[in-house]
Parts: structure tokens; C-alpha cells; sequence
């Protein structure tokens, strides 16, 4: 496997590539350090701010440039995140040189009109009412703030609140862009129909314009203890309830990480979900998903479960999960199943990275945490190195239903819901 | 990208896109068969079908399916539309005897032990209860069900509940050994192989198969709409929302590649394979520009629905809070009266055709992206199909999107559904 090419601009910007010559086109994904963590108690401004950067810019206005943007095919979007803002395109390689210059006055030059503040200030309070009224985002959104508590970046609603979301002055925006944006902890990361050539020629040159005092790295404290709670969100209006179950777990660079990966890949992802799918799913039908999650962060992580049942259902699937929880102590991952989970993830290199929207998001994941260039390469050793035993006792050591928090939201009535 | 095609003894057409470089490869096999071919009281049973091929049956064990990809590192599927079924499997290279397997098992020997028919009842209903907690499922449904009263496009592919509850095993398994045969399949390869030894292995683990009779074609025609239908669903929900259906031509008529570029003017162009254009969405569209730049809603977007049958194209809004359904309606009818008055501007003309021949681009990333859309293309006609249509959109002249949009956009011919979003209990 040849390495990504990595390149450190005089600006500090940091650029990442691959070529992958089979998908005829470009894709990219990155990132600049103005994310929650980065707007400190101002709550929802980095959203807001994200929301503006297509609503036009010192050279063209919101109009002129979705012209501009989509009159040469290419795509833009940018989305907010605890930790970063980050940006994804695709664009065919005649066209990388002008939506990369697109991107970087995005990023650079917004102007922030004020007819376009307001409305995405509309856009925003309607998306809270809909992310209101959606059963497994309610779940798994209470869920992050009992994991993350105290106002913690990975906990909070990323919009604010509805409140919030009204007192937001354009000043305030424009403040947080000025001082969270710039070349300083950007990354860049292309892949595709790419090479040395392109990149120098098309890429460097437009990135290298990227000016601007902001983008020191925000540090992200360590996320407090939590409180274990149960929680009952009742929709009498929905036909399904979801459930959320999750806990706290550890940083993406944490020396478990791989063997929790490994260990959460056999409770609920491999096949059809792992342990939880086949109870929950495949033999008693219960729900047609029924998963668990890893998400590993800079500071911390949480691990979760999630499964969509009838209300009727739902004592039984709950208990179902903390049968499953509570089944690895009793009957630890088998050697077959680790074998199997070894496997896959050693086997899923060469899948998952057949796409360039993969390709790219990895070539990202690979520079944000520090990973090396070399990751890909080393990965199937780390894997191959996990002993069983290890894996065995990090699962018991962080699926734990004693710190865990259990959220349910849907048609439950006012029953109260015991975890 | 070098294709070839060709059908074995048994009518099984094999489609092999081979691409060296790459050590990934992605088997697909799609079916004609889809919610198209039920009938009234066996809604869903295609897409129950489909949950059920992947039990187990012939040489392959209960779980046995998910075990041998998952080993592999490898990602599996399947999807139910209305006018086709897919299949799919994206593996090592090195294992494609694995995949072939597993899809010629499927194909006539999947168990339906009634134990596992009756436990996969309730995820197919769970799977519709999900669906049923968005707003814009009801208003979907509602909107094929209003278009639609002849033909099957009435009803989504994951059919009514009731007929969930009631269905049963042997008109299940019966559905399954009309429908599955290597003459009503297409198999699609794409990725690192070699073409010949492919085709031998092919040969080996599908030239066994025996053919069905070909299943009859399908009788059911919508007759010709006199009257707009309109339906007002009064629920809770968070917003209100739109949703307009005009009848258009199935996906093989001379008009297709105008309405593309009709629909990318009116709403934008997201590619012909689901999920591909991921949450982007086009700003430089006249009803973005109408109805989002200006406040009154936040989310817009138009769509042809391509399939086998004539179909529809749909307009659906989500309306801003305190802005009403009608004023909505008139700003669309608007839009729509002046596509009807005069042909786009060669610039709009061209804006849209470059984004559908971008997305043809985008759709090609990676192998399982290429195995969709050529399936997608063998479901709807041929391979080929999305490559041959997007030569005819680069032909499209303005006059004869304007002429398209005469002869479809007719209020006669058109279904609006409108949700009210009641407040909602607490």
C-alpha cells in the first residue's frame, strides 16, 4: 500500500492526499478547529456561524455562488461538530483548482448578510422543533447530555436552544469566525483522481491564500463524571419508541481503544448487529435495529446502544440489553468470535476503503488524531496483536450497566422506566 | 469504464465491469421484482422476501450469510423498490467464489423455515413503525396512494401493516420461487477480477439454475387522472409540509431526459443512486431561490421518480413556522407556471446539465456505488441505461423543457398532499 502524501503549508495548513485513479473524480473532506468546544458559553453560535458560510461571500453573493458552485458540478457542504467545523466536496479534477478556491473564500470571506442570518435563524428554530419531535434523535441527544454533563461540548445540543438560537446577534457570528478561523489546525484531505501534479498545480496555491489570525486549538477539558439516570421522554403521537443506552468510554489515542473497537464491533455491529442483533433482531424480532456505537473523541468517548421497538415491546428489549450487557461477564466474546471480529476488521481495509468519501474521511480521521501516515499499514498488526483475554476484559471493564444511563423516547406513556 | 455483458443457457444476464487496480470487488444481483408485481392483501411481501434470503437455506446455515461476509471484512444488503429487488455483497477480490455462492443459494433454495417467517413478522413491522414516526413517510404514502388508484405504485414497497399482520408463509414462499430465477435476474461484478475466469465461475455456481416461465407481464395500467386529488392530513408533527405529484412517463419514454433536467431546474439533481448524494443539497434551484431564500421554507427539493411504470414528479416543501400551506402552494404554482411560459435560460440550461453530468461521476465511486447503478440500470432496462440517458440530457434543447413542463406540470393531472402539524401531545 503506497502512503498518503502529507504536506505541511507555510500557512500551517496541513494537506493530505491519495490517489485512488479507479473513482473518476475528487473528493475531500476537512476541517478547522471552530467547532462547539470552540464557542465556549456563547451555545449555538458555531452552528449558526457554519450555516452562513455558503450564504455568499466578498466576491460573489449567496446566490451568485450556488451559480458558480453547482454551474461547474461540484458540491460543498459544511457541517458543525463538537470538536471541529468540517467541510466535504466532490468535484471532477478540470474543476478542483475553482472549488477549492470556492472553499477557501467560504472560508476566508463570508459575509454573513443579514437577510441570510435571519433566515437561517428561521432554518435553525425549525430544525429544533423537527429534532423535537424525532424519537431516536430526542433518545440518543438526552443520552449525550447524561454522559457529557455539566455543559460539556460533547454533551450539548449544538444549535443552543430555541432561546439561544433567537439572541444570536450577526456581531456574535461574525466575532467567532474572526477569531476561530484561519489556516492554523486546518486540514485538508483529497483523494480520487488526484496526483502530485494536481495537487501542486490546483490545490496548494488556493489553500496557501487561506489567511486569518483565528484557529488556535481550542483544548477540550476531559468530560466530567457522570450520573447514571433513566430517563422517559413521552411522544404519544409516534408509532415506535427508541431506546438509548450508553456510558462513558475513552479518547480515540487511549491505549483500549482498539480492543474496546474490537470488543463493540462483536456486542452490536458485526453481521447483523453482533450479540444484540441476534437477540434482539434476528431471534425474537423485537426490533429492526438494534446496534451499539463507539465514538472516540479527543478528550473522551461514550458508548451507546440504540434499537427501535414497539412500545409493547419494550420492557422486553430492555431487559433483553441488560442481558446482553450482563452476558459479558457471564459469557465472555468466544475465541471464534474474536477470530471472526479480528477478521472483519483486517478484511474491512480493503472494503472500506473502495469509495473516496471513505478514503478521504479516514485520510482525515488519520491527521486529526495524530494516527501517522503509516496507520493503514500498521493496522492489521495492531488488530492481529489484541489478545483474547484483552479484549474479554476491556468489554467487561467499559460496557458497564452500573455507569451506564438508559433514555427512552416514544409512545411509553408516564410509565417510569427502570435501568 | 470497459463493460461487458452476456446471458447464460438459463437467461441468468451477467454484467462484468472489471477495474485492475483495484483489490475490492462488488457482486450484485438484482431482481424484477418489486412492490410492482403484489396485489391488494400482500403488500410487502417483496420487501418481506427479501429480509427472509438472508436465513439461510440449501448449503447455507441460518446466519451463515452475515458470518462468511463479515469474516471478510466485507459489507452486505439488499433493497426492495417498487419495480426491482437488490442484492449485494462488497468483498476482497479474492473471494468472489464466496459471493457467488451465497447469491445462487439465494437465488432458489432460501429455507423460509416458518419459525423464522413468523420472528421476522415483527421486524418488518418495526421496520414500518420507524418509518411511520416521520412526518414525510405519511405524507408519502398518502401521495402514491392518492396518484395511484389502479396500479400498484399505490402502495410503497414496505406495504400496509395490516397486511404485515395477516400474511403468510406459503404465499410468501410462493411469491419467492415465482419471482427468483435466473431468468427474471440480472448478476452485476464489479471491481478487481479477471472477466474469463470470472465468467467461469459464473457458469459453475449459477449454469445449474433452472428457469421459471417468465412471469407474466404486468396488466395494470393507471388510467389517465380527470381532476386533481388533494388530501389534508391534520397530525402531530414539528412542520408543516408539501407535497406535489404530476403523472409523467415511465423511464424509457423520449421525454425522460427533458423532465431530468426539468426537475434539477425546478429542485435540483441528487443522482440516480439512492443515498449517494449523502444530506448535500442544490441552492441554485428555482424553488430554493422562491420559497427558502425568501424565508418561507426551509427545505425544498423536486425529484422524478424513475421507474418501469409511469410514475410521478414530485415537488415536496418544508414550510417555514408561521407561514401558510397556501401561500406555499402559490409560490410553487408560480414557479411552475413559468417554466410552463417560457424555456430556461441557456446558462440555467447549462448549470443543470453539468450537474447531472457530474453526478454521473460522483455515482462511480468505488465499486460498490458502480455494482448500484448498473444494477439500478438493469432494473429499470438495461446497464447501460443512466450512460445512454445522459447522452440524451446532453441533447435536451430549452424549448423542449419548457414543452415537457406543458404537457405534465397540468393541474388535471396533479396530487397535492398538505400536512398540517397539530401541536404536539406532551
Amino acid at each position: 500500500m503506497n502512503l498518503p502524501d502529507r504536506t505541511v503549508l507555510e500557512s500551517g495548513a496541513v494537506l493530505v492526499s491519495y490517489a485512488l485513479p479507479s473513482n473518476p473524480f475528487i473528493a475531500f473532506r476537512g476541517s478547522l478547529p471552530a467547532g462547539v468546544a470552540a464557542e465556549g458559553s456563547d451555545h449555538g453560535v458555531a452552528e449558526f456561524t457554519t450555516r452562513l458560510l455558503l450564504s455568499g461571500t466578498r466576491r460573489m453573493s449567496a446566490a451568485k455562488f450556488a451559480d458558480r458552485l453547482e454551474g461547474i458540478g461540484a458540491t460543498l457542504e459544511f457541517r458543525n461538530g463538537d470538536e471541529v467545523l468540517s467541510f466535504q466536496g466532490r468535484c471532477t479534477r478540470e474543476n478542483a483548482a475553482e472549488t477549492v478556491r470556492l472553499l477557501v473564500d467560504c472560508l476566508s470571506q463570508p459575509t454573513f448578510p443579514p437577510k441570510e442570518v435571519e433566515r437561517v435563524r428561521e432554518e435553525l428554530r425549525n430544525d429544533l422543533r423537527i429534532e423535537a419531535d424525532d424519537t431516536r434523535h430526542r433518545a440518543h441527544r438526552e443520552l449525550a447530555r447524561l454522559v457529557f454533563p455539566k455543559d460539556h461540548p460533547y454533551g450539548r445540543d449544538p444549535k443552543g436552544s430555541e432561546a439561544r438560537v433567537r439572541r444570536i446577534r450577526r456581531s456574535d457570528i461574525v466575532s467567532f469566525h474572526e477569531a476561530q478561523a484561519g489556516p492554523e489546525g486546518l486540514i485538508f484531505a483529497v483523494t480520487g483522481d488526484v496526483d502530485r501534479k494536481l495537487i501542486e498545480t490546483a490545490l496548494v496555491g488556493p489553500l496557501s491564500r487561506l489567511k486569518g489570525e483565528g484557529g488556535a486549538v481550542p483544548a477540550i477539558p476531559p468530560p466530567p463524571p457522570s450520573r447514571p439516570a433513566a430517563v422517559s421522554i413521552p411522544m404519544p403521537h409516534k408509532s415506535q419508541a427508541d431506546i438509548a443506552i450508553g456510558g462513558p468510554a475513552i479518547a480515540r489515542r487511549h491505549e483500549d481503544y482498539y480492543a474496546l473497537n474490537l470488543a463493540n464491533l462483536l456486542f452490536g455491529r458485526i453481521g447483523l448487529f453482533g450479540r444484540l442483533g441476534r437477540n434482539l433482531r434476528d431471534e425474537q424480532g423485537l426490533a429492526y435495529y438494534a446496534f451499539s456505537s463507539l465514538d472516540a473523541r479527543t478528550s473522551g468517548g461514550m458508548w451507546s446502544i440504540g434499537a427501535g421497538v414497539n412500545p409493547s415491546n419494550l420492557a422486553k428489549a430492555i431487559e433483553s440489553i441488560r442481558a446482553e450487557l450482563d452476558r459479558l461477564r457471564t459469557e465472555p466474546f468466544s475465541r471464534e468470535e474474536i477470530v471472526d471480529g479480528k477478521d472483519n476488521q483486517i478484511g474491512s481495509l480493503v472494503v472500506s476503503l473502495e469509495r473516496n468519501a471513505e478514503v478521504a474521511s479516514e485520510l482525515h480521521g488519520m491527521e486529526y488524531f495524530g494516527l501517522g501516515m503509516d496507520f493503514l499499514e500498521r493496522y492489521a498488526e495492531i488488530v492481529k496483536a489484541l489478545s483474547e483475554d484483552r479484549v474479554r476484559d476491556i468489554a467487561r471493564k467499559y460496557f458497564l450497566r452500573s455507569a451506564s444511563s438508559l433514555v427512552v423516547a416514544g409512545p411509553v406513556g408516564r410509565t417510569r422506566v427502570e435501568w | 469504464m470497459p463493460t461487458y455483458s452476456e446471458s447464460l443457457e438459463n437467461g441468468l444476464k451477467v454484467v462484468l465491469r472489471p477495474i485492475p487496480e483495484t483489490k475490492a470487488l462488488s457482486t450484485w444481483v438484482v431482481y424484477r421484482i418489486g412492490s410492482r408485481n403484489e396485489v391488494p392483501g400482500m403488500t410487502g411481501s417483496t420487501h418481506w422476501v427479501e429480509h427472509m434470503l438472508f436465513k439461510g437455506g440449501g448449503r447455507l446455515g441460518k446466519g451463515d450469510i452475515d458470518k462468511l461476509i463479515s469474516r471478510l471484512g466485507g459489507k452486505l444488503n439488499a433493497f426492495t423498490d417498487t419495480d426491482f429487488t437488490m442484492y449485494f455483497e462488497t468483498i476482497p477480490a479474492s473471494a468472489l467464489d464466496t459471493a457467488l455462492m451465497i447469491e445462487a443459494e439465494r437465488m432458489r433454495n432460501a429455507a423460509f423455515d416458518p419459525k423464522e417467517v413468523e420472528a421476522e413478522r415483527t421486524v418488518v413491522i418495526s421496520e414500518r413503525e420507524g418509518a411511520e414516526n416521520q412526518p414525510e413517510f405519511l405524507v408519502e404514502e398518502e401521495l402514491w396512494g392518492l396518484a395511484f388508484h389502479v396500479h400498484p405504485y399505490h402502495w410503497t414497497a414496505i406495504g400496509y401493516k395490516q397486511d404485515l399482520a395477516n400474511l403468510e408463509r406459503d404465499p410468501l414462499y410462493r411469491h419467492y420461487l415465482r419471482y427468483y430465477a435466473p431468468n427474471n435476474a440480472s448478476l452485476i461484478l464489479v471491481g478487481g477480477f479477471d472477466p474469463a475466469v470470472a465468467m467461469q465461475h459464473i457458469r459453475e455456481a449459477f449454469g445449474p439454475l433452472k428457469r421459471e416461465a417468465p412471469p407474466e407481464p404486468l396488466r395494470l395500467a393507471e388510467p389517465e387522472q380527470r381532476g386533481e386529488r388533494r388530501s389534508d392530513l391534520h397530525r402531530p408533527g414539528p412542520t408543516d409540509l408539501l407535497a406535489m405529484g404530476w403523472h409523467v412517463p415511465g423511464v424509457a419514454h423520449d421525454d425522460t431526459p427533458a423532465l431530468i433536467l426539468l426537475s434539477t431546474i425546478l429542485g435540483g439533481w441528487r443522482g440516480m443512486v439512492p443515498f449517494a448524494a449523502g444530506d448535500w443539497r442544490s441552492r441554485s434551484n428555482r424553488l430554493y431561490r422562491a420559497l427558502v431564500a425568501t424565508k418561507l421554507a426551509t427545505d425544498v427539493g423536486a425529484r422524478q421518480e424513475m421507474k418501469v411504470d409511469p410514475s410521478l414528479l414530485i415537488a415536496g416543501v418544508t414550510l417555514a413556522r408561521g407561514v401558510s400551506l397556501d401561500r406555499v402552494e402559490s409560490v410553487v404554482d408560480r414557479e411552475v407556471a413559468k417554466l410552463k411560459a417560457a424555456p430556461p435560460s441557456k446558462a440555467e440550461v447549462g448549470r443543470a446539465r453539468q450537474q447531472a453530468r457530474a453526478w454521473s461521476r460522483y455515482e462511480q465511486d468505488g465499486v460498490t456505488f458502480q455494482g448500484m447503478l448498473l444494477s439500478i440500470g438493469e432494473g429499470l432496462s438495461s446497464w447501460d441505461f443512466p450512460e445512454t440517458l445522459l447522452a440524451k440530457v446532453e441533447k435536451v434543447r430549452p424549448d423542449q423543457i419548457r414543452d415537457v413542463a406543458r404537457s405534465y406540470l397540468v393541474d388535471d393531472h396533479r396530487t397535492v398532499v398538505r400536512f398540517h402539524a397539530q401541536e404536539v401531545p406532551t
